[in-house]
């Protein structure tokens, strides 16, 4: 059993206890939001190498569908909602009940259904971290994108890599009725955030 | 396929790679890190705000790219390729040892979006790209071709052999640099 309130807990340690519970209010939403049983899961909570970031995330030079919300203010992080193009295309026809089409434009209201479920989403995430730190985490408003996955990230890691060569990423995975998709949520807090949310978590753990 | 013999480290994370004995697909260049090979060897970088510097040497078919994520290093120790200041005078003298004599060098750039759009505080792109040209202006390095700012990622691969750059970008036609 490991004390999150000793010194001598390792810092990611909690970070991922964090990450669970941030992930279960998250998962919650996202059934409510679907009207279906969707089930998010930690993945992993890991510092990685600048360097190593796209090899060792798995995200290499695909095109991918993002919604990126980002807490603006002092403590600063960015969730990032990724999809490929055909899950992204079901999940919004899932919200439209419509059939999915991967042929056509995107229109109005898919593009509304991605950018709300990326906003619900974050800002379950972001609830569970507000009331760990006691602080307000400040939701910015939803961005859709369409672009190389590790070209996003890398501008999300910028605050992380001004401090240092490694970078903590949390990384969340999905399950519909119990099967895979291929939906990933990453979690990226500045250092300042990160801090902040260490010692929120060993002062109360 | 280019034929690699020697694969070596040159200080913190940052690779040389000579001619010969191994056959290799595009050799990657990650977030701080600065490479040099030869013909036919390519080096390909995904960039987003961080910017890629290609410097080459027309008369020997050798080159290098820094993949560069911050504008200063202020100091601060770490991957010589992470910064605009330290990553260029790094990268020609990689080049140097490789025996492309700095006189000769030119370069291409690409990079430095803003990928969340152009308004917030941290408009890094921005900053990259300037810090870049200065670098290059500061070491005497013509800059002979560049694709940079605006909000899209980018794709970059770059060929020694012939000195392109190739640049694609979502929703745009490739580039030839």
């Amino acid at each position: 059993m490991i004390d999150l309130a000793s010194p001598d807990c390792p810092p990611l340690e909690s970070l991922r206890r964090l990450s669970v519970e941030a992930t279960q209010n998250a998962s919650s939403a996202m059934c409510r939001w679907t009207g279906t049983r969707i089930h998010l899961s930690l993945d992993e909570v890991r510092e990685v190498p600048l360097e190593n970031v796209s090899a060792e995330m798995e995200i290499g030079d695909d095109l991918l569908t993002m919604v990126v919300v980002r807490s603006t203010g002092e403590l600063g992080a960015e969730i990032i909602l990724m999809f490929d193009e055909t899950s992204s295309r079901k999940l919004a026809a899932c919200l439209l009940g419509r059939v999915p089409d991967d042929c056509a434009e995107w229109d109005e209201l898919e593009t509304s259904a991605l950018t709300e479920t990326g906003n619900i989403l974050a800002c379950a995430y972001l609830n569970v971290m507000a009331q760990l730190i006691g602080s307000d985490l400040l939701p910015s408003p939803p961005l859709l994108m369409r672009d190389y996955g590790a070209s996003v990230i890398q501008q999300a890691l910028m605050a992380q890599a001004m401090e240092c060569d490694r970078v903590l990423i949390c990384r969340t995975t999905f399950q519909q009725d119990g099967e895979q998709l291929d939906w990933r949520v990453l979690f990226i807090p500045t250092e300042v955030t990160r801090r902040h949310l260490e010692n929120a978590f060993r002062s109360n753990p | 396929m280019v034929q690699l013999r020697d694969n070596h480290r040159l200080g913190n994370n940052i690779m040389a790679v000579s001619p010969a004995t191994q056959p290799v697909a595009d050799v990657p260049v990650g977030m701080g890190q600065a490479m040099v090979v030869e013909a036919p060897g390519r080096l390909r970088a995904i960039l987003g705000s961080c910017v890629a510097v290609a410097l080459h040497h027309p008369g020997l078919h050798v080159g290098g790219l820094a993949h560069v994520v911050l504008p200063k290093s202020n100091g601060q120790s770490g991957l010589p390729g992470k910064f605009a200041d330290t990553a260029v005078p790094h990268l020609v003298a990689l080049l140097k040892a490789a025996g492309a004599a700095p006189p000769r060098l030119v370069a291409k750039i690409s990079g430095g979006a803003n990928m969340f759009g152009n308004t917030g505080p941290l408009q890094i792109g921005d900053k990259n790209i300037q810090a870049v040209l200065e670098a290059l202006a500061a070491c005497g390095i013509r800059v002979t071709a560049q694709d940079v700012g605006g909000t899209s990622g980018r794709r970059v691969i770059f060929s020694p052999a012939s000195g392109e750059l190739a640049v694609e970008s979502v929703g745009q036609a490739p580039k030839h640099l």
